[in-house]
């Protein structure tokens, strides 16, 4: 991993290793959120920080074949929803650009973290993508 | 509140306006739209121009007060609306409001876009979204809605691009849309150029610029000035839940909204005679047909593969030619849709008008937040 290379946000995620979601629990609500925000929309409160699984299943996808040049992304990549493990949370993510046509919906999938695309200040940058587990598909 | 009617519509023609100033398409929609109501541009109390896209293409802001004087409108309020693709829809609900609640009596709705500029970008809603960070763009979200339907339904590419096929025969009908005499055949559809899979060229409405405008009165002075006017049985706009669990099978919008209106118009699906929706992309009427009650969910597909949703069929779709078929001017769309509306229920579509055509309905949906479309309209007319 490069360590010279910045998340393409802070807040977002943890490089690790292990990478992580930075997610936030409600307990009043007892809902997760990705990502955290200000107070929990439904009541209001304060949210704490949490780790979010880095393990899930593909809800849908799609794979974009036409240029992306807002953040220079691969051509093609493909991103969509994974549902996340126990956190009864969809989250919405980059899929392994090396990995475009293994992608499909109930695809168990592990987070990553590394350089894909450009940040908002037009330099490489790090971001969380989902990777698909050997032997793990349907 | 007080009854209200559309009294007078004015449209350009959609498509390539290279040498047309935005504010200029938006003046001439105003005035064909003045003109056809009878009344005189004094007469207006209050003003709506819809536009989502003119501070970031033309580098223009404020331009409803600029369209309107080209009119002949001043002094009254106007107000500028910005909401996505639903802006001209989320405008008239204003204009709507303003006279239904006894404040004003003549509002002039008007939408307009121009996106025939050198360089228009991958739309997206927010360069700091996560989801757009994370490799979102519009056309991803509606493949990925593409793909979710055809697992769990077993709607087929084919039945989507049929909807393109259906949209561009009805838009060669349509002097005013972009591909006037311009049909495709489902072979054409399949194999142009793979956007976003399942999702082709033709699957994908294209960019247009273009103007339409709505003149709205109170349905208590409406025959001071026309023999024809169109009644609003209900004008809705909803936002998007924006949980954490989004749904990609369903448009919880359009049964929320349409509800919402069925409810206020005292109708149902099964009296509306003919329908326009938002088809940005050829999956998006396959659900819209769903969501807003026309046939069961996950049926679409099949729905539109029937003819039921053709001229002739059991709910004429986008008999205008639709986004796919007209062109897609952001702004003005919303209200292009309603001027097909109230054209429809005169009896004045020539070659693609709905006999008998009674009830009217618009759905329009703009932008997306985690998951969600951020805006969903729907607004009944009744002759
Ligand atoms: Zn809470």
């Amino acid at each position: 991993m490069s360590s010279e290379l910045k998340p393409m946000l802070d807040g977002i995620f943890e490089v690790g290793p292990p990478p992580r979601l930075l997610g936030a629990h409600c307990p009043v609500c007892d809902q997760k959120f990705f990502p955290k925000p200000v107070v929990c929309p439904h009541c209001l409160g304060e949210v704490q920080g949490i780790d979010l699984s880095s393990e899930g299943t593909v809800y849908s996808y799609s794979i974009l074949r036409i240029p992306n040049m807002m953040y220079k992304f691969p051509q093609p990549y493909a991103s969509g929803y994974v549902d996340l493990d126990g956190d009864n949370i969809r989250v919405y993510g980059l899929f392994d650009p090396e990995k475009v046509s293994e992608i499909e919906i109930g695809k168990r999938v592990t987070l990553q973290v590394g350089q894909i695309g450009i940040g908002l200040d037009g330099k490489e940058c790090l971001r969380y993508y989902f990777t698909p587990q050997d032997g793990g598909g349907k | 509140m007080r009854s209200v009617d559309i009294i007078g519509v004015g449209m350009t023609p959609f498509g390539k306006h290279e040498k047309t100033p935005l504010v200029e398409m938006g003046t001439r929609a105003a005035i064909e739209a003045i003109k056809d109501a009878g009344i005189k541009s004094s007469q207006i109390n209050i003003g709506y121009f819809a536009n989502m896209q003119a501070g970031n293409l033309t580098k223009e802001f404020t331009v409803g007060q600029a369209v309107m004087w080209g009119a002949g409108v001043n002094k009254v309020p106007v107000f500028n609306i910005e909401n996505a693709c639903t802006s001209g829809a989320s405008a008239t609900t204003l204009a709507w409001m303003s006279i239904a609640s006894g404040q004003y009596d003549i509002a002039i709705v008007v939408g307009a876009e121009k996106l025939n500029v050198p360089f228009v970008p991958l739309l997206n809603p927010s360069m700091r979204d996560i989801n757009v960070l994370e490799g979102n763009v519009v056309i991803n979200g509606f493949a990925q809605r593409a793909v979710r339907h055809m697992h769990s339904f077993g709607t087929t590419k084919e039945q989507l691009a049929m909807v393109d096929v259906k949209n561009r025969r009805h838009a060669s009908m349509n002097p005013l849309a972009m591909f006037y005499k311009k049909p495709v055949t489902l072979e054409e559809v399949l194999n142009t150029t793979m956007m976003a899979d399942p999702l082709t060229k033709l699957s994908c409405c294209p960019n247009a610029d273009g103007a339409a405008a709505l003149v709205l009165c109170a349905s208590e002075l409406s025959s001071q000035y026309t023999t024809k006017p169109v009644h609003i049985k209900a004008s809705v706009l909803v936002s998007g839940v924006f949980d954490e669990w989004p749904d990609m099978e369903t448009f919880e919008e359009d049964q929320r909204a349409s509800r919402i209106a069925y409810e206020k118009a005292g109708l149902g699906p099964e009296d509306v005679s003919v329908a326009e929706c938002h088809d940005a992309f050829t999956i998006c009427e396959v659900m819209h047909t769903e969501n807003l009650g026309f046939c069961p969910i996950g049926e679409g597909g099949r729905f539109v593969e029937s003819g039921a949703t053709s001229l002739g069929g059991k709910i004429p779709m986008n008999v205008s030619g639709g986004l796919l078929g007209k062109g897609h001017p952001l702004g003005a769309t919303a209200c292009a849709q309603i001027v097909e509306g109230v054209r429809q229920l005169r009896g004045e579509c020539g070659d693609r008008q709905v006999e008998g055509a009674k009830v009217f309905l618009a759905e329009c949906m703009g932008a997306e937040l985690r998951g969600d479309a951020k805006t969903c309209t729907v607004n009944i007319l009744q002759k």
